[in-house]
């Protein structure tokens, strides 16, 4: 046996591939425990007493550490000295008219301040030192981010914190960065990058002299805290990359010629997940991602003050809209505008049989996640009738309930229920969602609402974690007339795909609740709609009149397109309507003779031209098919769009308050695709977005539309920050 | 080098709070993590478990990390000391068993040579856990001497020493027992 056999041996010995979902566990509580940490540090950086964490667990000799900073110090000294010289030289070129030159002091004087400040209050989470090995790139980086997290930065803030006598130190420095500044010119990125680690070694310089000045800290912790004292800028709660939120990728809809495709189909969508998702997004100061962006959504967000359908029997009506395009001179927009009609409250709210379904895993450990949850929930409890039934069912590793159904009238025994529950372990959605359908069945209201609600941040990562099956599971619970909501949650590691498809199939909606504000507009104010269907399976087909309309291009829906011939099939799902829900739908379309985006086809069949006179005034033919909650056959209703719809042409006269809300739901149009890339919106910018929601905006009685306004702000303001990288 | 770049650029977001940074991370040494473990005790589920506690342990560690030796030889250290916490948890109740039961094989896959591969790292399990971990290092994860002492916190001599010192034992063990399964087929032959 040789040395070589055994290498041989040791080298090829085979390593099988560790399994999956152990590395899904160890991934999960290691985040976990991460986060934990995270708020812990956060806690406790007000009582921090002895050596630091990391003074004591450092990974070199004692001896060493003394020695460092000996050295260190007489270079520090020097250059000190350097500095003091170059002050005296009275050189008056103290403000530098570079920006870059602003930019590097800004970043490295804040250290040198920050980290002053540290020590005095002696308190700070810790991170490695990257002395030497600090990237420029990467400081850059960061400062990028902390810009674009505090947008309102003032530039003057430099030396808010110097204690007496730090001032000067300001002026060494501006007087450094402007002595080794080369004539300004096009190469100022790679200036700054070769600047970068010099003006790092001036702020060091200075804290070392202080320390030097008498303060009982060892320097090297002290070098530590300057690196904290960087990152803590960027507050390590504030930061949130879009992470692992998983959003079904799509396609957006293309511009379809009439003469090929006259009819489009889709199903309505009432979610309003979407833009709330944008809203947090926007409130981090950072752009969401496209594929979180569904126009319709956003567009659905809003109340519309569309007419309410004449009688009980027709559970909505749609209002039909014409209007010029903002976006492209020449096409116009219709606006398909459906409202339900609302229930009286006191009069006709059915008997409600509620489960609320709670992911209590450790994913939900978090303040915008359970106890999020658990306020909201007691939050809809209040529109509750006495006689109505709540059930609670948890699921984390395995799944149980928490509360058999229990009635409203005896709140206390379900407040405290919701109180007790606290989160842990890993995610077994379906098998939590089998046992709330059948705590549902087993309580089952024949004449009212049975619905489950899920509380969920999507991520089922036990049991029956296959999208599609779990997909087929609730559809197949829906014919048992139970209808599936389900509330998204958190952030980070939302799955809003799997929350989609599980809403979709159930025969529900999908919202998402970032704060407690949002809950309440989900679930008081929007109470009725979120519980009570009053139409399933919405269909709109339009087919456009080739002699009047040349192109049209629908407006969202991308995940809701339906085949043509599904619209007159029953058994085909799609989107339900809650009582006092209100929809939108947006096509934009280029008149026949308009400007076109697609050339003619030089060998294709030339359009046939009938110039029939009357048939030009009529654009297109609406249909709509919905099914009473309770039927399965659809019944169908439908309506020309005519020239009288056209707000722009002489014989339009439609309401002043319906062309409002069509105005209104063109500006978050506009919004939600210029942040989706604005590849049909042209020129129009958030300003234009905002001066048409300005306008637009109406009574606004709840503050949604100025919030609408304040986002789209928010994202100028972000959208520039990013093209400024 | 890109690669350390890249890990330390990681680290320091994950120290700024970044979660999912700190993910990246994980992801990307997960294998890395196992790999080592998986050398270390010879058994699938055992490995995950070690690997488990090195993902947990870098949660609350990863603070401490410095830019003094390069991520990677940072993590084997941290790789190898749960390691041999975990062996010493271990150590009572299943002093072999964990090479008995596992399935362990070399690439050339052949029953006798899957027998010889068990042999050895039942021997090399019972080195001193330092031999072991310069031996491993060194021979399986072809890290040269000066790494390992900067992973195993010594002089390099040390590192050879120990390396000298395991092989030493390995050859003397192996060979006994080698000599032994020969003369056996030899009498046989005879016989």
């Amino acid at each position: 046996m040789d040395d070589k056999k055994l290498d041989d041996i040791l080298k090829n010995m085979e390593i099988p591939q560790p399994d999956e979902n152990a590395k899904k566990r160890a991934i999960n509580m290691s985040m976990a425990e991460f986060q934990a940490n995270l708020q812990k540090n956060k806690k406790n950086e007000n009582n921090f007493q002895g050596l630091s964490f990391l003074a004591r667990l450092m990974g070199k000799s004692n001896k060493q550490k003394r020695t460092d900073p000996m050295k260190k110090r007489t270079i520090y000294a020097g250059m000190a000295t350097a500095m003091a010289v170059v002050l005296v030289a009275g050189v008056t070129m103290q403000q530098s008219n570079f920006t870059f030159q602003q930019e590097t002091q800004k970043s490295f004087i804040k250290t040198a301040s920050e980290s002053d400040q540290s020590h005095a209050t002696g308190s700070q989470p810790l991170i490695a030192p990257a002395d030497k090995a600090q990237s420029p790139n990467l400081l850059d980086e960061r400062r990028n981010r902390a810009e674009m997290e505090s947008p309102a930065l003032p530039q003057d803030q430099y030396g808010r914190k110097e204690p007496n006598g730090q001032p000067k130190r300001d002026d060494a420095l501006h007087n450094k960065s402007s002595t080794i500044t080369p004539a300004p010119g096009s190469s100022m990125a790679l200036q700054r990058l070769a600047q970068t680690p010099k003006a790092e070694g001036q702020a060091s310089t200075l804290k070392e002299k202080k320390i030097a000045g008498g303060i009982a800290a060892s320097p090297m912790v002290s070098m530590d805290y300057a690196e904290i004292d960087q990152a803590d800028l960027f507050s390590p709660q504030q930061y949130k990359d879009v992470g692992r939120d998983d959003f079904e990728d799509f396609k957006i809809n293309p511009i379809k010629l009439v003469s090929e495709e006259p009819v489009s189909t889709f199903s309505i969508d009432v979610d309003t997940a979407s833009y709330s998702f944008v809203r947090r997004q926007l409130n981090h100061g950072v752009l969401p991602q496209k594929d979180a962006i569904r126009v319709e959504e956003m567009i659905n967000y809003f109340d519309y003050n569309y007419p309410l359908p004449q009688t009980r029997e027709q559970p909505f009506q749609a209002s039909v809209t014409v209007t010029d395009s903002p976006w492209t001179e020449g096409k116009k927009l219709m606006h398909i505008g459906i409202k339900g009609y609302d229930i009286d409250p006191a009069v006709a709210k059915p008997a409600t049989n509620l489960v609320f379904l709670l992911d209590v895993s450790g994913s939900m450990n978090n303040q915008d996640k359970l106890p999020l949850v658990i306020n909201s929930l007691k939050l809809l409890l209040g529109q509750l009738e006495p006689n109505d039934t709540v059930g609670i069912v948890v699921y984390a590793g395995a799944a149980g309930t928490v509360l058999e159904p229990t009635k409203v009238s005896d709140k206390g025994k379900i407040i405290a229920a919701l109180d007790k529950l606290s989160a842990g372990g890993s995610t077994a959605g379906a098998q939590g969602i089998r046992l709330a359908y059948e705590l549902a069945e087993s309580n089952f209201n024949k004449e009212g609402v049975n619905r489950i609600i899920l509380a969920t941040d999507g991520d089922f990562n036990v049991g029956i974690t296959d999208r599609d099956e779990l997909q087929d599971f609730v559809e197949r619970k829906r014919e048992s007339g139970i209808f599936l909501s389900v509330l998204g949650f958190g952030q980070g590691n939302l799955n809003d795909h799997t929350m989609q498809v599980l809403a979709q199939n159930g025969n529900g909606v999908a919202a998402y609740i970032d704060n407690l504000n949002e809950a309440r507009k989900v679930l008081v104010e929007e109470a009725t709609s979120t519980l009570f269907p009053i139409a399933k399976d919405v269909k709109l087909q339009v087919e456009f009149n080739p002699n009047a309309v040349s192109e049209y291009r629908l407006i969202g829906y991308e995940t809701r397109h339906l085949n043509r011939e599904d619209f007159n099939n029953d058994k085909v799902d799609a989107g339900d309507i809650g009582a006092g829900h209100t929809v939108t739908a947006i096509y934009e379309f280029t008149p026949a003779g308009g400007p076109a985006s697609m050339d003619e086809l030089r060998y294709g069949k030339k359009a046939e031209a009938k110039p029939a006179p009357q048939s030009t005034d009529e654009y297109a033919f609406l249909k709509i098919r919905y099914k009473l909650p309770n039927e399965n056959t659809s019944t169908l209703m439908s309506r020309p769009v005519t020239i009288a719809d056209d707000m722009t042409s002489k014989d339009g006269k439609p309401s002043e308050i319906i062309a409002q809300e069509a105005a209104w739901a063109t500006a978050v149009a506009s919004f939600a695709q210029i942040l989706k890339g604005g590849e049909y919106t042209g020129d129009f910018n958030y300003d234009a977005v905002i001066k048409m929601a300005q306008a637009a905006k109406g009574d606004d009685p709840y503050g949604y539309r100025a919030e609408f306004i304040q986002m789209v702000r928010l994202a100028k303001s972000a959208a520039a920050m990013q093209s400024g990288r | 080098m890109t690669k350390d770049f890249e890990d330390n650029k990681l680290v320091m977001l994950s120290c700024a709070g970044d979660a999912y940074a700190f993910e990246m991370l994980l992801n990307r040494h997960y294998k890395t993590i196992f790999r080592i473990a998986y050398k270390w005790c010879g058994h699938q589920e055992n490995a995950e478990d070690i690997t488990q506690n090195v993902c947990i342990k870098l949660s609350r560690a990863i603070h401490s990390y410095k830019e003094k030796s390069t991520f990677t030889s940072w993590l084997y250290r941290i790789v190898i000391n749960s390691a041999i916490d975990w062996q010493r948890s271990h150590k009572n109740y299943n002093d072999h068993k964990n090479t008995e039961d596992e399935h362990i094989s070399s690439a050339t896959s052949s029953p006798e040579g899957d027998l010889y591969m068990k042999e050895i790292m039942t021997q090399i399990n019972d080195l001193p856990e330092k031999e072991k971990t310069a031996l491993l290092l060194t021979s399986s994860e072809g890290l040269s001497h000066k790494d390992v002492s900067v992973i195993m916190e010594c002089k390099e001599s040390t590192v050879s020493w120990y390396i000298h010192e395991a092989r030493k034992k390995l050859t003397n063990t192996l060979d006994i027992k080698e000599n032994h399964k020969t003369g056996n087929k030899k009498e046989q032959g005879h016989g």
